[in-house]
């Protein structure tokens, strides 16, 4: 009753603006005007000047001469934009993997009742809270050298040492498992919220009925978390396309580019080379890239919906 | 009335209000807090000494210094006065920021004073026909050893490329985690391979500036480095170390023998004493040479004031010698008075390199004569370091060096 008559107020007063004054339809579109002005300057007027860039011989200092398409050219030409696209591309997907299936089984570790599981949460968060700069040094002095903590127990264990970051297969690794860690506290923390959302009268209805555990994991437990995970899906996927400071911090893109990245990539076009025009080339591919991944995997989310 | 304003105009105030001029002067960080600290108290004195300019000095960290300078001249801000890299005079010379010293440079050899500048540090900084900065320090790379590990192992200093590998040998021991020498795949790293080169007699190019990686004596340099890797005298985290890694396996005694800069021993003062300089080793072919730079000191063309910043770097050049006695720069001097101070002949490391490697000391742009802008960006995009991890990685060779070269003709023609 209270909603509807709050309802009818808010459509009486509506009215009643229309009635007095045609114009105040524009008022609000000139309250939006400071907020749109500012999204213009901040996110289309960068976007547009890097576009254009891409298309000029510019440096640091200046746009320089117009050089059409010659920039792309020169990068589809380049082993070094494939071997990033091919890195982007394989950081992502174990990311993507890894972090969500270490998340989803911690998040239904999570959601059991037990004693201690507070203190839980907070010790699994950590490696989400703590500053990328301090986490990636620590984890760097873990594992390059021979009396870092893993190899002296590799060399307990008669394995190692191995020097993770000194051979390109190795250091590849030691980046993909170390974007893990850092980001496998997001999904756990973002599927343990859904996860506690879903009715347990579901369960209770499906035991009745004579389901086992599985069955209710997979028709119950999976269907009411697909929407979130396939948000942090294409989350993940960005986020780790974009990511700069844990291959920077942990190899520099190295040894011998193995774990440069698009966005490494692209930095160091622009202020190692000075080629400005060069690295917006590669910073658009990158988002031309993500927009694709990003529509495919919406547009399936709308159809599955 | 008019009395007024004539006693205004005449009076000491009025002309200093007049003529007096304010000079900009941009001074990377060249050592710790004292540095900075000797750059200060210099400025002061020009000041006191030349009440009609006042220098302002400002420190600019390395971080970005590039970038920095460019925001500057792009906004028209740019300083009337700088210190920088070895390259940085010529790269903004090219995007016409540079003002010449053309004029500084003939009054220094009137007046007989440019024969206190070490040969050849006043000339490397010629560009297009013009002296486009004046050097005021030189960085180089040296070879140090740890003096208790080669007594323990009974080794003598080597001073040839077949000592060095001699000794590596006998230096390592793989089980107790000892090696005969530690290296890096940053910048540092590059420069090992800089340094094997030109002491080899190669160079990155040739006399008319045309890229040479591939050249005999570069090939049979970086085989040599590779020989060391695959025989497993190279500590093998090497790849992926940085500057500080190195350092810290030199200093932990897990190698004997690294490339660096001067001034090890003050770096790592702990061990300090046991730290030793080779003496620049020969080559197979019976050469010596190292990688060096001369920094620069150059004015701006934005500059309003370039007859008082020209009187500034002159004075700046012959009171400099406080950046090192009080400001303990470890790069070394490119005056010979200043070389010859009790400073530098009172301290063992720096006399020993002073009189044996600046005498072989060579540039990146070797064998082309004078320096030039796109050797900033053959450092920056990183050509060298990734050679250098190649062969680290124990990589081909030929492979790697076929790989460099196009990436290097590619910074070249761009």
């Amino acid at each position: 009753m209270l909603v509807e008559r709050i309802q009818r107020q808010n459509d009486a007063s509506v009215d009643l603006g229309t009635v007095r004054s045609p114009s105040i339809r524009w008022f609000p579109y000139l309250l939006l005007l400071p907020s749109l002005g500012m999204i213009c300057l901040i996110e289309l007027y960068p976007f547009i000047s890097g576009v254009s860039y891409s298309f000029h011989k510019g440096t640091l200092l200046g746009r320089g001469a117009f050089v059409g398409l010659q920039n792309y050219e020169r990068l589809f030409s380049s082993p070094d934009f494939y071997h990033s696209l091919w890195f982007s591309f394989i950081f992502a997907l174990f990311n993507v993997v890894f972090s969500y299936l270490i998340g989803l089984a911690l998040a239904l570790f999570l959601n059991l009742d037990f004693p201690g599981r507070g203190i839980c949460r907070v010790f699994l968060l950590l490696p989400w809270i703590v500053p990328a700069v301090v986490s990636i040094v620590s984890w760097k002095w873990l594992i390059a050298d021979s009396g870092g903590l893993v190899n002296i127990l590799l060399s307990d264990f008669h394995l190692g040492p191995i020097y993770f970051l000194s051979q390109g297969n190795w250091a590849i690794v030691a980046v993909i498992v170390i974007k893990i860690w850092r980001s496998f506290p997001f999904m756990m923390l973002s599927l343990l919220a859904a996860l506690q959302v879903i009715d347990k009268s579901l369960y209770e209805a499906g035991r009745i009925d004579g389901a086992n555990s599985w069955n209710l994991f997979w028709h119950i437990t999976m269907p009411h978390l697909k929407n979130i995970s396939i948000i942090q899906a294409i989350l993940m996927v960005i986020w780790s396309i974009n990511d700069f400071e844990t291959p920077y911090l942990l190899t520099q893109g190295g040894p011998s580019n193995a774990t440069e990245n698009m966005i490494l990539l692209s930095y160091r076009y622009t202020f190692g080379r000075n080629d400005v025009g060069r690295g917006s080339a590669v910073a658009l591919i990158t988002l031309a890239f993500l927009t694709v991944l990003a529509t495919i995997m919406m547009r399936q989310q709308r159809q599955r919906a | 009335m008019l009395a007024t304003s004539i006693t205004i105009l005449v009076s000491p105030f009025g002309s200093q209000a007049k003529d007096h001029v304010d000079v900009q002067f941009w001074d990377m960080i060249w050592g710790g807090p004292e540095y900075i600290d000797a750059g200060k108290a210099l400025v002061a004195q020009f000041n006191e000494e030349h009440p009609d300019i006042t220098v302002t000095y400002r420190s600019v960290p390395w971080t970005n210094w590039y970038q920095t300078f460019l925001t500057a001249i792009g906004s028209g801000t740019a300083p009337d006065i700088s210190t920088g890299a070895g390259y940085q005079a010529v790269q903004l010379y090219d995007q016409d920021a540079i003002l010449p010293i053309d004029d500084v440079i003939s009054q220094l050899k009137t007046d007989g004073k440019l024969d206190d500048f070490l040969p050849k540090t006043v000339d490397v900084l010629k560009y297009k026909d013009h002296y486009v900065a004046l050097p005021w320090a030189i960085d180089i790379r040296v070879w140090y050893y740890r003096k208790d590990l080669l007594e323990q192992a009974h080794v003598q200093p080597p001073s040839s490329w077949q000592e060095l590998k001699a000794a590596a040998q006998v230096l390592t021991n793989s089980k107790a985690d000892q090696y005969g020498l530690v290296a890096c795949g940053d910048t540092l790293g590059s420069h090992w391979l800089f340094t094997l080169m030109l002491n080899n007699g190669g160079g990155l190019f040739t006399k008319d500036g045309k890229p040479d990686l591939g050249s005999e004596r570069n090939l049979e340099a970086l085989r040599f480095l590779s020989d060391l890797v695959k025989s497993q005298f190279v500590y093998p985290a090497s790849a992926g170390y940085h500057d500080e890694d190195e350092l810290s396996a030199f200093s932990q005694g897990k190698a004997a023998i690294t490339i660096h800069a001067p001034g090890l021993s003050g770096r790592l003062p702990k061990i300090g004493e046991k730290i030793g300089v080779l003496k620049p080793l020969t080559g197979p072919h019976g050469e010596q040479g190292t990688i060096a730079w001369v920094n620069n000191i150059m004015l701006y063309k934005q500059g309003k004031h370039p007859v008082e910043t020209k009187e500034f770097l002159k004075w700046w050049s012959e009171h400099e010698k406080e950046l090192w006695t009080k400001g303990h720069v470890t790069q070394l001097p490119v005056r010979k008075s200043f070389a010859a101070d009790p400073y530098f002949q009172g301290n063992a490391e720096t006399k020993f390199i002073l009189e044996n490697y600046i005498p072989v000391g060579k540039s990146t742009a070797t064998h082309d004569t004078e320096i030039f802008p796109k050797l900033n960006d053959v450092e920056g995009e990183g050509v060298m370091q990734t050679l250098m991890q190649n062969i680290l990685q124990g990589k081909d060779v030929d492979a790697s060096v076929k790989s460099a070269s196009e990436r290097l003709n590619s910074i070249l023609e761009d």
